[in-house]
Protein backbone atom coordinates (compact mmCIF):
# COMPACT_ATOMS: atom_id res chain seq x y z
CA UNK A 1 0.00 0.00 0.00
CA UNK A 2 1.38 3.11 -1.07
CA UNK A 3 1.04 6.50 1.45
CA UNK A 4 -1.34 8.85 0.49
CA UNK A 5 -3.31 11.33 2.29
CA UNK A 6 -6.57 9.58 3.76
CA UNK A 7 -9.98 11.62 2.32
CA UNK A 8 -12.28 10.43 5.18
CA UNK A 9 -10.57 10.10 8.71
CA UNK A 10 -12.66 8.92 10.83
CA UNK A 11 -11.13 8.63 14.45
CA UNK A 12 -12.49 7.34 17.32
CA UNK A 13 -16.17 8.50 17.50
CA UNK A 14 -18.47 7.83 19.72
CA UNK A 15 -22.39 8.27 18.68
CA UNK A 16 -25.45 7.92 21.29
CA UNK A 17 -29.04 8.09 21.06
CA UNK A 18 -30.29 9.23 24.08
CA UNK A 19 -28.75 6.46 26.75
CA UNK A 20 -28.11 4.12 23.51
CA UNK A 21 -24.74 3.84 22.46
CA UNK A 22 -24.68 3.58 18.80
CA UNK A 23 -21.20 3.92 17.78
CA UNK A 24 -18.50 2.84 19.95
CA UNK A 25 -14.80 4.24 19.15
CA UNK A 26 -15.24 3.58 15.63
CA UNK A 27 -12.02 4.84 13.55
CA UNK A 28 -11.67 4.31 9.97
CA UNK A 29 -9.07 6.07 7.43
CA UNK A 30 -10.24 5.78 3.39
CA UNK A 31 -7.82 6.68 0.80
CA UNK A 32 -8.94 8.89 -1.91
CA UNK A 33 -10.57 6.04 -4.48
CA UNK A 34 -11.19 3.27 -2.24
CA UNK A 35 -14.43 1.40 -2.24
CA UNK A 36 -15.20 0.33 1.27
CA UNK A 37 -18.13 -2.02 1.91
CA UNK A 38 -19.73 -1.75 5.19
CA UNK A 39 -21.80 -4.94 6.13
CA UNK A 40 -23.40 -6.19 9.57
CA UNK A 41 -26.66 -7.08 10.86
CA UNK A 42 -29.27 -5.22 11.36
CA UNK A 43 -29.13 -2.63 13.67
CA UNK A 44 -25.14 -2.59 14.02
CA UNK A 45 -24.99 0.80 13.47
CA UNK A 46 -23.80 0.95 9.81
CA UNK A 47 -26.66 3.75 8.39
CA UNK A 48 -24.85 5.95 11.43
CA UNK A 49 -21.67 5.68 10.61
CA UNK A 50 -22.63 6.42 6.97
CA UNK A 51 -24.45 9.11 8.09
CA UNK A 52 -22.01 10.45 10.43
CA UNK A 53 -19.68 11.28 7.48
CA UNK A 54 -21.91 13.95 5.72
CA UNK A 55 -23.22 14.92 9.04
CA UNK A 56 -26.58 13.91 9.02
CA UNK A 57 -25.35 12.51 12.33
CA UNK A 58 -23.43 14.66 14.45
CA UNK A 59 -20.91 12.55 17.30
CA UNK A 60 -20.36 12.67 20.23
CA UNK A 61 -16.68 12.61 20.74
CA UNK A 62 -13.72 11.73 18.47
CA UNK A 63 -13.35 13.58 14.88
CA UNK A 64 -13.86 13.05 11.65
CA UNK A 65 -12.31 14.62 8.50
CA UNK A 66 -13.21 14.81 5.31
CA UNK A 67 -10.89 16.17 2.43
CA UNK A 68 -9.08 18.49 5.34
CA UNK A 69 -12.41 19.65 6.91
CA UNK A 70 -12.88 18.76 10.68
CA UNK A 71 -16.72 18.35 10.72
CA UNK A 72 -16.72 18.51 14.64
CA UNK A 73 -15.01 22.11 13.82
CA UNK A 74 -18.11 24.65 14.06
CA UNK A 75 -16.22 27.30 11.83
CA UNK A 76 -16.26 24.48 9.19
CA UNK A 77 -19.20 24.94 6.68
CA UNK A 78 -20.91 21.83 6.54
CA UNK A 79 -22.75 22.84 3.60
CA UNK A 80 -19.66 23.63 1.45
CA UNK A 81 -18.13 20.07 2.46
CA UNK A 82 -21.74 18.44 2.11
CA UNK A 83 -21.47 19.28 -1.98
CA UNK A 84 -18.10 17.31 -2.01
CA UNK A 85 -20.45 14.31 -0.18
CA UNK A 86 -22.53 12.56 -2.53
CA UNK A 87 -25.45 10.60 -0.85
CA UNK A 88 -27.83 8.18 -2.08
CA UNK A 89 -30.34 6.61 0.35
CA UNK A 90 -32.11 3.44 0.38
CA UNK A 91 -35.70 5.22 -0.23
CA UNK A 92 -34.47 7.09 -3.30
CA UNK A 93 -35.76 10.22 -1.88
CA UNK A 94 -36.02 11.85 -4.93
CA UNK A 95 -37.94 15.54 -5.61
CA UNK A 96 -40.96 14.48 -6.43
CA UNK A 97 -42.26 17.82 -7.54
CA UNK A 98 -39.75 17.66 -9.88
CA UNK A 99 -38.63 16.37 -13.27
CA UNK A 100 -35.99 14.17 -13.32
CA UNK A 101 -33.76 16.15 -14.82
CA UNK A 102 -35.01 19.48 -12.62
CA UNK A 103 -33.52 17.00 -9.89
CA UNK A 104 -30.50 16.52 -11.47
CA UNK A 105 -30.03 20.70 -12.06
CA UNK A 106 -31.58 21.76 -8.97
CA UNK A 107 -28.53 22.00 -6.81
CA UNK A 108 -25.72 22.65 -9.57
CA UNK A 109 -28.21 25.90 -10.38
CA UNK A 110 -28.49 27.24 -6.72
CA UNK A 111 -25.83 26.56 -5.07
CA UNK A 112 -22.87 26.56 -7.86
CA UNK A 113 -24.89 29.20 -9.70
CA UNK A 114 -24.57 27.68 -12.95
CA UNK A 115 -26.25 28.54 -16.04
CA UNK A 116 -29.46 26.30 -16.42
CA UNK A 117 -27.98 25.62 -20.10
CA UNK A 118 -24.93 23.98 -18.93
CA UNK A 119 -26.50 22.30 -15.92
CA UNK A 120 -28.70 21.17 -18.34
CA UNK A 121 -25.89 19.78 -20.63
CA UNK A 122 -24.45 17.71 -17.59
CA UNK A 123 -27.68 16.56 -16.51
CA UNK A 124 -28.47 14.64 -19.65
CA UNK A 125 -25.13 13.03 -20.02
CA UNK A 126 -25.29 12.04 -16.56
CA UNK A 127 -28.72 10.22 -17.74
CA UNK A 128 -27.11 9.02 -20.23
CA UNK A 129 -24.66 7.37 -18.05
CA UNK A 130 -27.24 5.46 -16.02
CA UNK A 131 -29.40 5.10 -19.12
CA UNK A 132 -32.54 6.97 -18.46
CA UNK A 133 -31.75 10.42 -20.51
CA UNK A 134 -35.13 9.20 -22.19
CA UNK A 135 -37.02 10.04 -19.32
CA UNK A 136 -35.62 13.59 -18.56
CA UNK A 137 -39.32 14.91 -18.38
CA UNK A 138 -40.98 12.22 -16.05
CA UNK A 139 -41.94 12.77 -12.15
CA UNK A 140 -40.11 10.21 -10.46
CA UNK A 141 -43.24 8.48 -9.87
CA UNK A 142 -43.42 7.66 -13.31
CA UNK A 143 -40.35 5.41 -13.09
CA UNK A 144 -39.69 2.28 -11.19
CA UNK A 145 -37.41 2.06 -7.96
CA UNK A 146 -34.36 1.01 -9.84
CA UNK A 147 -35.05 3.82 -12.45
CA UNK A 148 -35.56 6.16 -9.42
CA UNK A 149 -32.07 4.95 -7.82
CA UNK A 150 -30.12 5.70 -10.98
CA UNK A 151 -31.90 8.83 -11.22
CA UNK A 152 -30.66 9.74 -7.70
CA UNK A 153 -27.15 8.58 -7.98
CA UNK A 154 -27.12 10.96 -11.16
CA UNK A 155 -28.70 13.77 -8.94
CA UNK A 156 -25.57 13.25 -6.52
CA UNK A 157 -23.27 12.93 -9.00
CA UNK A 158 -24.17 16.27 -10.92
CA UNK A 159 -22.65 18.28 -8.16
CA UNK A 160 -19.35 16.51 -8.99
CA UNK A 161 -18.62 14.90 -5.39
CA UNK A 162 -15.14 14.09 -4.73
CA UNK A 163 -16.89 10.82 -2.22
CA UNK A 164 -19.91 8.65 -2.62
CA UNK A 165 -22.29 7.39 0.07
CA UNK A 166 -24.55 4.67 -0.66
CA UNK A 167 -26.93 3.58 2.13
CA UNK A 168 -28.56 -0.01 1.13
CA UNK A 169 -29.24 1.45 -2.57
CA UNK A 170 -30.72 -1.67 -3.33
CA UNK A 171 -32.60 -3.13 -0.25
CA UNK A 172 -35.76 -1.51 -1.55
CA UNK A 173 -35.87 -2.80 -5.18
CA UNK A 174 -37.51 -5.51 -6.72
CA UNK A 175 -34.88 -8.43 -7.04
CA UNK A 176 -35.31 -7.75 -11.17
CA UNK A 177 -34.45 -3.98 -10.66
CA UNK A 178 -31.33 -4.23 -8.30
CA UNK A 179 -29.02 -5.74 -11.50
CA UNK A 180 -29.44 -2.34 -13.28
CA UNK A 181 -28.18 0.10 -10.14
CA UNK A 182 -25.51 -2.18 -9.16
CA UNK A 183 -24.28 -1.64 -12.80
CA UNK A 184 -24.24 2.05 -11.96
CA UNK A 185 -22.36 1.51 -9.00
CA UNK A 186 -19.66 -1.04 -10.46
CA UNK A 187 -19.51 1.97 -13.42
CA UNK A 188 -18.58 4.48 -10.92
CA UNK A 189 -16.22 2.58 -8.70
CA UNK A 190 -13.84 1.47 -12.07
CA UNK A 191 -14.06 5.52 -12.75
CA UNK A 192 -12.12 5.65 -9.71
CA UNK A 193 -14.64 7.21 -7.63
CA UNK A 194 -14.47 6.77 -3.54
CA UNK A 195 -17.33 4.99 -2.44
CA UNK A 196 -18.22 4.14 0.88
CA UNK A 197 -21.07 1.49 0.61
CA UNK A 198 -23.66 0.06 3.40
CA UNK A 199 -25.25 -3.18 1.53
CA UNK A 200 -26.30 -6.83 1.84
CA UNK A 201 -25.05 -7.56 -1.91
CA UNK A 202 -22.37 -10.10 -1.27
CA UNK A 203 -21.20 -10.23 -4.92
CA UNK A 204 -20.84 -6.63 -5.08
CA UNK A 205 -18.93 -6.38 -2.33
CA UNK A 206 -16.61 -9.36 -3.44
CA UNK A 207 -16.32 -7.59 -7.16
CA UNK A 208 -15.80 -3.84 -6.03
CA UNK A 209 -14.27 -3.25 -2.47
CA UNK A 210 -11.12 -2.63 -1.74
CA UNK A 211 -11.67 -3.57 2.26
CA UNK A 212 -14.69 -4.84 3.70
CA UNK A 213 -15.77 -3.41 7.04
CA UNK A 214 -17.35 -5.31 9.34
CA UNK A 215 -19.87 -3.62 12.38
CA UNK A 216 -21.56 -5.14 14.79
CA UNK A 217 -23.13 -3.19 17.62
CA UNK A 218 -21.73 0.00 16.75
CA UNK A 219 -18.33 -0.97 16.36
CA UNK A 220 -15.82 -2.39 13.45
CA UNK A 221 -15.06 -6.41 14.64
CA UNK A 222 -13.01 -6.63 11.30
CA UNK A 223 -11.55 -5.10 8.63
CA UNK A 224 -10.15 -6.90 5.49
CA UNK A 225 -9.73 -7.42 2.02
CA UNK A 226 -12.98 -9.11 0.55
CA UNK A 227 -10.99 -12.17 -0.37
CA UNK A 228 -9.95 -12.15 3.71
CA UNK A 229 -13.18 -11.71 4.96
CA UNK A 230 -14.80 -13.70 2.85
CA UNK A 231 -12.76 -16.87 2.22
CA UNK A 232 -10.91 -16.40 5.57
CA UNK A 233 -12.99 -14.25 8.20
CA UNK A 234 -10.49 -13.78 11.30
CA UNK A 235 -13.72 -13.36 14.21
CA UNK A 236 -16.36 -15.50 15.13
CA UNK A 237 -18.78 -12.73 14.44
CA UNK A 238 -17.85 -12.15 11.24
CA UNK A 239 -18.10 -16.42 10.49
CA UNK A 240 -21.51 -16.49 12.53
CA UNK A 241 -22.81 -13.34 10.22
CA UNK A 242 -21.20 -14.97 6.81
CA UNK A 243 -23.11 -18.44 8.03
CA UNK A 244 -26.22 -16.60 8.47
CA UNK A 245 -26.58 -14.38 5.25
CA UNK A 246 -24.74 -17.00 2.49
CA UNK B 1 -49.96 6.89 -5.99
CA UNK B 2 -53.64 6.87 -5.17
CA UNK B 3 -55.47 9.80 -4.23
CA UNK B 4 -55.75 7.92 -0.74
CA UNK B 5 -51.96 7.74 -0.06
CA UNK B 6 -52.18 11.80 0.20
CA UNK B 7 -52.08 13.26 3.55
CA UNK B 8 -55.46 15.14 3.68
CA UNK B 9 -55.89 17.81 6.42
CA UNK B 10 -58.93 18.39 7.74
CA UNK B 11 -59.40 22.04 9.49
CA UNK B 12 -62.05 24.50 9.91
CA UNK B 13 -64.94 24.86 8.78
CA UNK B 14 -65.49 26.07 4.82
CA UNK B 15 -67.70 25.08 1.96
CA UNK B 16 -67.06 21.45 1.10
CA UNK B 17 -64.35 21.84 -2.00
CA UNK B 18 -65.54 19.09 -4.69
CA UNK B 19 -62.87 16.75 -5.63
CA UNK B 20 -62.83 15.86 -9.09
CA UNK B 21 -63.47 12.02 -7.54
CA UNK B 22 -66.07 12.90 -5.32
CA UNK B 23 -69.23 12.27 -8.12
CA UNK B 24 -71.51 13.36 -5.39
CA UNK B 25 -70.49 16.48 -4.15
CA UNK B 26 -69.76 17.55 -7.82
CA UNK B 27 -73.55 17.41 -9.07
CA UNK B 28 -74.64 18.94 -5.26
CA UNK B 29 -72.38 21.55 -6.53
CA UNK B 30 -74.02 21.72 -9.86
CA UNK B 31 -77.66 21.76 -8.43
CA UNK B 32 -76.38 24.63 -5.80
CA UNK B 33 -75.28 26.59 -8.38
CA UNK B 34 -78.37 26.47 -11.27
CA UNK B 35 -80.19 27.06 -8.62
CA UNK B 36 -78.44 29.84 -6.88
CA UNK B 37 -77.91 31.69 -10.37
CA UNK B 38 -81.48 30.74 -11.51
CA UNK B 39 -82.91 32.63 -8.22
CA UNK B 40 -80.59 35.81 -8.38
CA UNK B 41 -82.37 36.18 -11.81
CA UNK B 42 -85.42 35.34 -11.02
CA UNK B 43 -86.59 37.54 -8.58
CA UNK B 44 -85.36 40.53 -9.65
CA UNK B 45 -87.14 39.91 -13.02
CA UNK B 46 -90.47 38.31 -11.30
CA UNK B 47 -90.31 41.38 -8.66
CA UNK B 48 -88.14 43.70 -10.02
CA UNK B 49 -89.20 45.78 -6.47
CA UNK B 50 -87.75 44.90 -4.18
CA UNK B 51 -85.40 42.81 -5.75
CA UNK B 52 -84.08 44.71 -8.51
CA UNK B 53 -83.39 47.60 -5.98
CA UNK B 54 -81.64 45.37 -3.64
CA UNK B 55 -79.63 44.10 -6.10
CA UNK B 56 -78.36 47.61 -7.46
CA UNK B 57 -78.45 48.77 -3.46
CA UNK B 58 -75.81 45.49 -2.41
CA UNK B 59 -72.75 45.65 -4.66
CA UNK B 60 -70.58 47.97 -3.36
CA UNK B 61 -70.51 45.60 -0.36
CA UNK B 62 -69.26 42.89 -2.39
CA UNK B 63 -66.22 45.45 -3.47
CA UNK B 64 -65.84 45.36 0.78
CA UNK B 65 -66.01 42.23 0.84
CA UNK B 66 -63.79 40.96 -1.30
CA UNK B 67 -61.12 43.40 0.06
CA UNK B 68 -61.08 42.94 3.83
CA UNK B 69 -60.91 38.99 2.51
CA UNK B 70 -57.66 38.94 0.28
CA UNK B 71 -55.88 41.44 2.56
CA UNK B 72 -56.75 39.51 5.12
CA UNK B 73 -56.25 36.43 3.54
CA UNK B 74 -52.69 37.90 2.10
CA UNK B 75 -51.49 38.52 5.81
CA UNK B 76 -52.71 35.03 7.62
CA UNK B 77 -51.26 33.40 4.78
CA UNK B 78 -47.86 35.14 5.90
CA UNK B 79 -48.49 34.67 9.70
CA UNK B 80 -49.54 31.52 8.96
CA UNK B 81 -46.25 30.47 7.00
CA UNK B 82 -43.90 32.03 10.18
CA UNK B 83 -46.15 30.44 12.62
CA UNK B 84 -46.39 26.96 11.20
CA UNK B 85 -42.40 27.13 10.56
CA UNK B 86 -42.17 28.35 14.37
CA UNK B 87 -44.43 25.79 15.94
CA UNK B 88 -41.72 23.34 14.33
CA UNK B 89 -38.89 25.10 15.02
CA UNK B 90 -35.83 23.42 16.94
CA UNK B 91 -35.43 27.23 19.01
CA UNK B 92 -37.69 26.69 22.17
CA UNK B 93 -38.22 30.67 22.69
CA UNK B 94 -39.64 31.01 18.72
CA UNK B 95 -41.61 27.54 19.56
CA UNK B 96 -43.32 28.70 22.74
CA UNK B 97 -44.30 32.26 20.84
CA UNK B 98 -46.31 30.59 17.98
CA UNK B 99 -47.86 27.98 20.12
CA UNK B 100 -48.97 31.09 22.58
CA UNK B 101 -49.97 32.60 19.98
CA UNK B 102 -52.42 30.06 18.83
CA UNK B 103 -53.44 28.63 21.86
CA UNK B 104 -54.76 32.55 22.73
CA UNK B 105 -56.32 32.97 19.32
CA UNK B 106 -57.79 29.47 18.98
CA UNK B 107 -59.04 30.23 22.86
CA UNK B 108 -61.31 33.07 22.22
CA UNK B 109 -64.36 33.33 19.74
CA UNK B 110 -63.48 35.52 16.49
CA UNK B 111 -66.62 38.41 17.36
CA UNK B 112 -64.56 39.10 20.90
CA UNK B 113 -61.56 39.16 19.28
CA UNK B 114 -62.79 41.54 16.42
CA UNK B 115 -64.27 43.84 19.03
CA UNK B 116 -60.98 43.48 20.93
CA UNK B 117 -58.21 44.43 18.52
CA UNK B 118 -60.89 46.96 16.83
CA UNK B 119 -61.05 49.18 20.59
CA UNK B 120 -57.68 47.92 21.67
CA UNK B 121 -56.19 49.57 18.48
CA UNK B 122 -58.44 52.45 18.85
CA UNK B 123 -56.90 53.07 22.06
CA UNK B 124 -53.15 53.57 20.46
CA UNK B 125 -54.57 54.85 16.43
CA UNK B 126 -57.03 55.71 15.16
CA UNK B 127 -56.77 53.46 11.95
CA UNK B 128 -59.54 53.25 8.96
CA UNK B 129 -62.46 50.81 10.39
CA UNK B 130 -61.51 48.49 7.28
CA UNK B 131 -57.54 48.16 8.52
CA UNK B 132 -58.98 46.95 12.20
CA UNK B 133 -60.91 44.97 10.48
CA UNK B 134 -58.63 43.29 8.30
CA UNK B 135 -56.28 43.06 11.18
CA UNK B 136 -58.13 41.38 13.78
CA UNK B 137 -59.11 38.84 10.99
CA UNK B 138 -55.44 38.32 9.96
CA UNK B 139 -54.41 37.92 13.33
CA UNK B 140 -57.12 35.60 14.16
CA UNK B 141 -56.75 33.39 10.38
CA UNK B 142 -53.50 33.47 11.23
CA UNK B 143 -53.52 30.63 13.77
CA UNK B 144 -55.61 28.76 12.15
CA UNK B 145 -53.46 28.86 8.80
CA UNK B 146 -50.28 28.24 11.39
CA UNK B 147 -51.78 24.98 12.28
CA UNK B 148 -52.55 24.14 8.42
CA UNK B 149 -48.91 24.96 7.53
CA UNK B 150 -47.41 22.94 10.38
CA UNK B 151 -49.29 19.89 9.56
CA UNK B 152 -48.72 20.54 5.52
CA UNK B 153 -44.99 20.90 6.52
CA UNK B 154 -44.47 17.49 8.72
CA UNK B 155 -46.45 16.12 6.11
CA UNK B 156 -43.26 16.00 3.90
CA UNK B 157 -40.99 12.59 4.34
CA UNK B 158 -38.17 13.77 6.03
CA UNK B 159 -35.83 11.51 3.46
CA UNK B 160 -36.78 15.12 1.03
CA UNK B 161 -35.04 17.04 3.95
CA UNK B 162 -32.15 14.79 4.19
CA UNK B 163 -31.68 14.50 0.22
CA UNK B 164 -31.55 18.24 0.18
CA UNK B 165 -29.19 18.67 3.02
CA UNK B 166 -26.94 15.98 1.25
CA UNK B 167 -26.90 18.19 -1.95
CA UNK B 168 -25.40 20.65 0.26
CA UNK B 169 -28.61 22.95 0.83
CA UNK B 170 -28.93 24.54 4.50
CA UNK B 171 -31.81 24.17 6.21
CA UNK B 172 -33.57 27.77 4.66
CA UNK B 173 -32.99 26.79 1.03
CA UNK B 174 -34.42 22.83 1.66
CA UNK B 175 -37.62 24.55 2.88
CA UNK B 176 -37.71 26.94 0.28
CA UNK B 177 -36.98 24.37 -2.56
CA UNK B 178 -37.97 21.17 -1.97
CA UNK B 179 -40.38 21.14 1.43
CA UNK B 180 -42.76 24.10 0.81
CA UNK B 181 -43.71 22.91 -3.09
CA UNK B 182 -43.90 20.27 -1.82
CA UNK B 183 -46.30 21.30 1.39
CA UNK B 184 -48.36 23.87 -1.37
CA UNK B 185 -50.00 20.27 -2.08
CA UNK B 186 -51.77 19.48 0.64
CA UNK B 187 -51.59 22.79 2.18
CA UNK B 188 -53.95 24.57 -0.79
CA UNK B 189 -57.03 22.40 0.34
CA UNK B 190 -57.34 23.10 3.88
CA UNK B 191 -56.35 27.37 2.70
CA UNK B 192 -58.85 27.29 0.65
CA UNK B 193 -61.38 26.21 3.43
CA UNK B 194 -59.97 28.94 5.60
CA UNK B 195 -60.12 31.46 2.50
CA UNK B 196 -63.95 30.51 1.92
CA UNK B 197 -64.63 30.34 5.94
CA UNK B 198 -62.49 33.80 6.52
CA UNK B 199 -64.79 35.12 3.33
CA UNK B 200 -67.98 34.08 5.23
CA UNK B 201 -66.64 35.32 8.77
CA UNK B 202 -66.10 38.51 7.02
CA UNK B 203 -70.00 39.18 7.65
CA UNK B 204 -68.92 39.94 11.03
CA UNK B 205 -66.65 43.16 10.31
CA UNK B 206 -70.33 44.62 9.25
CA UNK B 207 -70.99 45.22 13.48
CA UNK B 208 -67.70 47.88 12.84
CA UNK B 209 -69.25 50.02 10.49
CA UNK B 210 -67.05 48.35 7.51
CA UNK B 211 -69.37 48.67 4.23
CA UNK B 212 -69.37 44.70 3.44
CA UNK B 213 -72.31 43.08 1.73
CA UNK B 214 -74.00 42.17 4.79
CA UNK B 215 -73.72 45.69 6.42
CA UNK B 216 -75.27 47.52 3.21
CA UNK B 217 -78.08 45.33 3.69
CA UNK B 218 -78.48 45.95 6.62
CA UNK B 219 -78.52 49.56 5.51
CA UNK B 220 -81.12 49.08 3.22
CA UNK B 221 -83.30 46.87 5.40
CA UNK B 222 -83.68 49.25 7.42
CA UNK B 223 -84.71 52.35 5.64
CA UNK B 224 -87.25 50.32 3.02
CA UNK B 225 -88.24 47.67 5.44
CA UNK B 226 -87.89 44.59 3.55
CA UNK B 227 -85.52 42.20 5.77
CA UNK B 228 -86.84 38.93 4.27
CA UNK B 229 -85.64 40.04 0.73
CA UNK B 230 -82.92 41.57 1.65
CA UNK B 231 -81.42 38.82 3.56
CA UNK B 232 -82.67 36.42 0.56
CA UNK B 233 -80.59 37.91 -1.76
CA UNK B 234 -77.63 38.67 1.00
CA UNK B 235 -77.62 34.82 1.62
CA UNK B 236 -77.85 34.10 -2.30
CA UNK B 237 -74.57 36.25 -3.09
CA UNK B 238 -72.51 34.59 -0.38
CA UNK B 239 -73.70 31.59 -1.54
CA UNK B 240 -72.70 31.99 -5.17
CA UNK B 241 -69.45 33.42 -3.86
CA UNK B 242 -68.18 30.24 -1.92
CA UNK B 243 -69.90 27.70 -4.69
CA UNK B 244 -67.67 29.67 -7.24
CA UNK B 245 -64.31 29.73 -5.31
CA UNK B 246 -64.86 26.38 -4.29
CA UNK B 247 -64.87 25.51 -7.76
CA UNK B 248 -61.68 27.77 -8.10
CA UNK B 249 -59.67 25.90 -5.66
CA UNK B 250 -60.55 22.57 -6.49
CA UNK B 251 -59.28 22.94 -10.04
CA UNK B 252 -55.68 24.93 -8.54
CA UNK B 253 -55.61 21.64 -6.43
CA UNK B 254 -55.81 19.35 -9.77
CA UNK B 255 -53.46 21.31 -11.60
CA UNK B 256 -50.85 21.65 -8.51
CA UNK B 257 -50.98 17.96 -8.06
CA UNK B 258 -49.55 17.35 -11.45
CA UNK B 259 -46.43 15.31 -10.31
CA UNK B 260 -48.66 13.03 -8.14
CA UNK B 261 -50.17 11.85 -11.53
CA UNK B 262 -48.69 9.00 -13.58
N1 LIG C 1 -32.61 8.61 15.30
C1 LIG C 1 -32.44 7.55 16.13
N2 LIG C 1 -32.91 7.58 17.39
C2 LIG C 1 -32.73 6.53 18.22
N3 LIG C 1 -32.11 5.40 17.89
C3 LIG C 1 -31.62 5.30 16.64
C4 LIG C 1 -31.77 6.36 15.70
N4 LIG C 1 -31.19 5.98 14.54
C5 LIG C 1 -30.70 4.74 14.76
N5 LIG C 1 -30.96 4.32 16.02
C6 LIG C 1 -30.55 3.05 16.59
O1 LIG C 1 -29.17 2.89 16.42
C7 LIG C 1 -28.86 1.57 16.06
C8 LIG C 1 -28.09 1.54 14.78
O2 LIG C 1 -28.93 2.00 13.74
P1 LIG C 1 -28.48 1.99 12.23
O3 LIG C 1 -29.60 2.53 11.46
O4 LIG C 1 -27.17 2.66 12.10
O5 LIG C 1 -28.32 0.43 11.95
P2 LIG C 1 -27.98 -0.29 10.59
O6 LIG C 1 -26.76 -1.08 10.82
O7 LIG C 1 -27.96 0.68 9.47
O8 LIG C 1 -29.21 -1.29 10.45
P3 LIG C 1 -30.07 -1.69 9.16
O9 LIG C 1 -29.30 -2.79 8.47
O10 LIG C 1 -31.33 -2.20 9.75
O11 LIG C 1 -30.24 -0.48 8.33
C9 LIG C 1 -30.18 0.82 15.96
O12 LIG C 1 -30.35 0.08 17.17
C10 LIG C 1 -31.20 1.90 15.87
O13 LIG C 1 -32.40 1.51 16.50
MG1 LIG D 1 -29.25 1.08 7.85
Amino acid sequence: MNVVEPIIQIQNINKYFGAFHALKNVSLDIAPGDKIVVLGPSGSGKSTLLRTINKLETIDSGTIIVDGHDLTDPEEDINAIRMELGMVFQSFNLFRHLSVLDNLTLAPVKLKKMEKSQANDIALRLLDKVGLRDRAGHYPIQLSGGQQQRVAIARALAMEPKIMLFDEPTSALDPEMIGEVLDVMVTLAKEGMTMVVVTHEMGFAREVADQVVFMDQGAIVEQASPDVFFDNPQHQRSKLFLQQIL
Amino acid sequence: MSKDDITKIEVGDGAAIPSPDDKGLVSAWWVALIGTVGMLIALPVLKPDPYLTILKFVPDGIVVTFEVTILAIVFAIIIGLLTGLGRLSSNRFINMIASLYVEVVRGIPLLVQLFYIYFALGRIVRVPDIVAAVIAMAFCYGAYMGEVFRAGISSIDHGQTEASLSLGFDKKQTMAYVVLPQAWRTILPPVGNEFIALLKDTSLVSILAVADILRRGREYAAESFNYFETYTIIALIYLLITLLLSKLISAMEYRLSHYERR
